[in-house]
């Protein structure tokens, strides 16, 4: 049921969307011409790292079994929570159920960003040495099982102001939105809280520049997972930018 | 349909619009971060703060209960800790030129204390340096694309974490809001030469919430807790053992727990950034004549502050600055005032405090009338000149004969009524000096401490000529028992320093606080049989000197005070 709610609340999502089609187009070259890579507002490319200034004890370290206060987990979800057994996850080969795409963004990890192809942006992560692909375009899907860091469809949100009745302006920068769904079930915390198969994971990547120069990634998640959790969870993380690879240190994915 | 097709759909017909206005009411969902944002952090808890020896110090010596102090308990949360630490439900919305429609303001109310911000976005500067500091500080916003990017100057001190890590009030905030349809994101970047080694970035979320009301939230300070007066409640150096529960509690190293830039990232060794240019408050130089509150404004830049009191009758002056500073001084007051400059008062003898003398009273003239009935004989004698008796005695052996008081007095007080308001001058004996003045502009409603109290550095403490370390402290509580704050422990009674920007009693307090502490640290190691050299090397005031330097000569004079 709650699929086909989703379902269609995304195809009255496309609508809207057609909608936004029929405002007159500035006389420029159309921008469906362009490559994701080509009409990018901000650059995202290059190495990051976290800033792990808040929420440390449940992110650079692992927590102990029950530490999730504030999580609103429902009752599933906290009897799960409760039986985590990292023991068990290593005798599975499941070390890496905290480095999917939910879990991944929260590590202290560092980003390598790139183009993999004009429609197809990748984030490698030294932590858990995970691989993220956001198309565009509905370039690709990922076909098989589903996957830690599941399918992404990414794209551009532009900012353009907008005089009534309908005229537009040009477009001044933008952000990047990401929706990830058929996740493998994994930990959005690494002592075991879970999310489960159904789960929707929405992210906004905006890029700011500090005064000093320092460029963030600032993230927005939003994680909504009906089968444990009693409402979304909204997360907000950074990432500094790095001058080069110094520093980049892959490591395999650990359960404990 | 398979679900992830659909979302390629619905993703699929680029470009989308991110939206400009960040105007509604906004909630904060408490997930991840509760423990800190709500119950508050643990004591002792400076994960991943990038915090220096001075602030853990001053972390390690803060006491819960100074937050009971009547003058603390309604001081707001800062602008920064505000927003994206303590997360309170806020309203968010713009003020517009009625003639262009251009925004000139986003202004946010938070539900906490009721807290109401601007942020300017005219394009108009920040503040001179001398202005006054506030608990919200002065704000003007940009866009970059679809973030708003707000800059936040003159802020009071206040804390990076609610559990006794400082941020100084020489910190400039950064702030970038971003919103992304239902939802909100702030990430803050704040740089504090004093406490922080790099500057700190942190996050905070909010979500659309329309049908939010924001209650009235009052404050009202009362005795909570009953102390001799002046007490400052803290811990000595070494004495805190609260801290410890918490790396223990966690099973974390106890030096983790204290924070440091290397907490921060993974594998811990990352290359610092280039280094920050000045803050937009740095570029003024020379001297400024400022507004202060009703007839009084402060001439800051020559050497030690003026204050001037400006109204029908002319121009009152407390002190005089520098003797080399004299004419640019006059030329600056002349340019802002045609009035005759009667009355010269002085706080206390020091030569950046009355040099000018005798270039200001030859500049001015005396009248009579009024409760002014000393011998006074013409207008051709200069302005009057008026100091406790100990200023003239100090004065007569050196300084030449136009520039000593010509009124003194020897009590507790001088009365004297100029431009429709009572002006008072308060002996504080044995503080800075044993002649110091504070002047109580009574209708205006400020105070000129003269060298009592000072913003740029530790007090200097004139032990030659009569000062001591509990004249300063009881000279500080004086202020703050004549001081009274507006709501939120901001504005009402504001207060001149003898060196240094406007402040009112919080900022007083702070200074008090600060000074009590260390006399109490001292004063404690001399208990303990400690020489100078010792209580030296022991650096009893490592966690202030980021904010007021060099401290060798305080510790001297507070140590020397003690033992008398």
């Amino acid at each position: 049921m709650t699929r086909y709610v989703v379902l269609a609340t995304l195809i009255t999502a496309a609508c809207l969307c057609a909608q936004e089609e029929e405002v007159p187009a500035p006389a420029t070259k159309p921008v469906a011409e362009k490559s994701a890579r080509e009409e990018a507002p901000i650059d995202l490319t290059g190495y990051w790292t976290a800033v792990v200034t808040q929420d440390w004890r449940w992110r650079m370290v692992t927590p102990k079994k029950g530490d999730f206060p504030g999580i609103p987990l429902n009752p599933e979800g906290r009897k799960l929570a409760n039986a985590w057994d990292p023991g068990k996850d290593e005798a599975s080969g499941d070390q890496c159920k905290a480095y999917g795409a939910v879990g991944i963004m929260r590590m202290p990890t560092r980003l390598h960003i790139t183009w993999q192809d004009d429609n197809t942006l990748r984030i490698d992560t030294d932590a858990g040495t995970q691989t993220r692909l956001f198309h565009f375009r509905g370039s690709k899907v990922e076909a098989g099982a589903p996957q830690w860091q599941g399918s992404s469809a990414a794209q551009w949100e532009f900012v353009r102001t907008k005089i009534p009745p309908h005229v537009p302006g040009p477009i001044h920068g933008g952000s990047l939105k990401v929706v990830t769904t058929r996740m493998r079930p994994g930990y959005l915390r690494k002592n075991g809280v879970p999310y489960g198969a159904n789960a929707v994971l929405t992210e906004y990547f905006d890029v700011t520049t500090e005064p000093n120069g320092w460029q963030s990634i600032l993230l927005t998640t939003i994680l909504e997972d009906t089968q444990y959790l009693a409402q979304s969870i909204l997360l907000n993380t950074n990432f500094r930018k790095l001058p080069d690879a110094s520093g980049w240190s892959p490591t395999p994915c650990t359960a404990r | 349909m398979r679900l992830p097709f659909a979302l390629f759909l619905a993703l699929s017909c680029s470009p989308a619009f991110a939206q400009l206005d960040l105007s509604g009411e906004w909630a904060s969902r408490y997930t991840w971060d509760f423990l800190e944002r709500l119950p508050g952090p643990e004591l002792g808890d400076y994960l991943g703060l990038p915090i220096n020896n001075a602030a853990r110090l001053k972390a390690n010596s803060w006491e819960a209960s100074t937050q009971t102090i009547p003058e603390r308990q309604c001081i707001p949360h800062g602008a920064d800790y505000l927003f994206s630490r303590a997360g309170f439900p806020m309203r968010i919305w713009t003020e517009e030129d009625p003639a262009t429609q251009k925004i000139i303001a986003i202004r946010i109310r938070s539900y906490a204390w009721s807290v109401e911000r601007t942020i300017w976005m005219d394009g108009r500067p920040h503040p001179s340096k001398y202005a006054r500091h506030t608990w919200q500080g002065f704000s003007t916003g940009q866009w970059n694309g679809n973030v708003l990017t707000v800059t936040t100057t003159h802020l009071k001190w206040n804390y990076i974490r609610r559990n006794g890590v400082p941020r100084s009030d020489e910190a400039t905030v950064t702030e970038h809001f971003a919103r992304h349809g239902d939802y909100l994101t702030l990430l803050t970047y704040i740089d504090d030469p004093v406490y922080i080694t790099e500057p700190l970035l942190r996050t905070s979320g909010y979500y659309l919430d329309p049908q939010q009301q924001l209650e009235p939230f009052p404050c009202e300070p009362v005795e909570e807790v009953v102390r001799p007066e002046g007490a400052v409640p803290h811990h000595l150096p070494g004495t805190n053992k609260d801290i410890d529960e918490f790396p223990a509690k966690y099973g974390l190293p106890a030096a983790t727990a204290m924070g440091g830039a290397e907490t921060m990232y993974p594998g811990y060794a990352i290359p610092p950034g280039p280094k920050q240019v000045g803050s937009p408050s740095e570029t003024t130089t020379g001297l400024e004549i400022l507004p202060v509150q009703k007839n009084i404004y402060m001439l800051a830049g020559d050497g030690g502050n003026i204050t001037l009191q400006i109204g029908n009758d002319g121009v009152l002056l407390v002190d005089t600055g520098l003797a080399e500073m004299s004419d640019q001084a006059l030329a600056a007051i002349r340019k802002f005032t045609n009035k005759p400059i009667h009355y010269i008062l002085n706080t206390h003898v020091h030569a950046d405090h009355i040099g000018g003398n005798e270039a200001f009273g030859k500049a001015g003239n005396t009248i009579t009338g009024g409760d002014v009935a000393d011998d006074i004989k013409g207008l051709e004698k200069g302005a009057a000149i008026i100091a406790h008796d100990r200023v003239l005695e100090r004065m007569s052996a050196s300084a030449p004969f136009a520039a000593l008081p010509t009124d003194v007095y020897r009590g507790k007080q001088k009365d004297l009524y100029f431009n429709d308001e009572p002006v008072v001058l308060l002996h504080q004996p044995a503080a800075h000096t044993d002649g110091d003045s504070l002047v109580f502009f009574r209708g205006s409603d400020v105070i000129s401490t003269g060298d009592i109290f000072v913003t740029t550095s530790y007090p200097v403490i004139d032990l030659d000529r009569g000062g001591s370390i509990q004249g300063i402290i009881d000279a500080l509580n004086r202020i703050i028992e004549i001081t009274v704050p507006a709501a939120l422990q901001e504005g009402g009674t504001l207060v001149i320093p003898g060196h240094g920007r406007i402040c009112d009693e919080a900022d007083v307090v702070e200074y008090r606080d600060m000074v009590t502490i260390i006399r109490d640290r001292i004063a404690d190691m001399l208990k303990r049989g400690m020489t100078l050299e010792q209580v030296k090397a022991a650096r009893p005031t490592e966690d202030y000197d980021p904010r007021y330097g060099a401290s060798a000569a305080f510790i001297e004079a507070v140590y020397r005070s003690l033992s008398k």
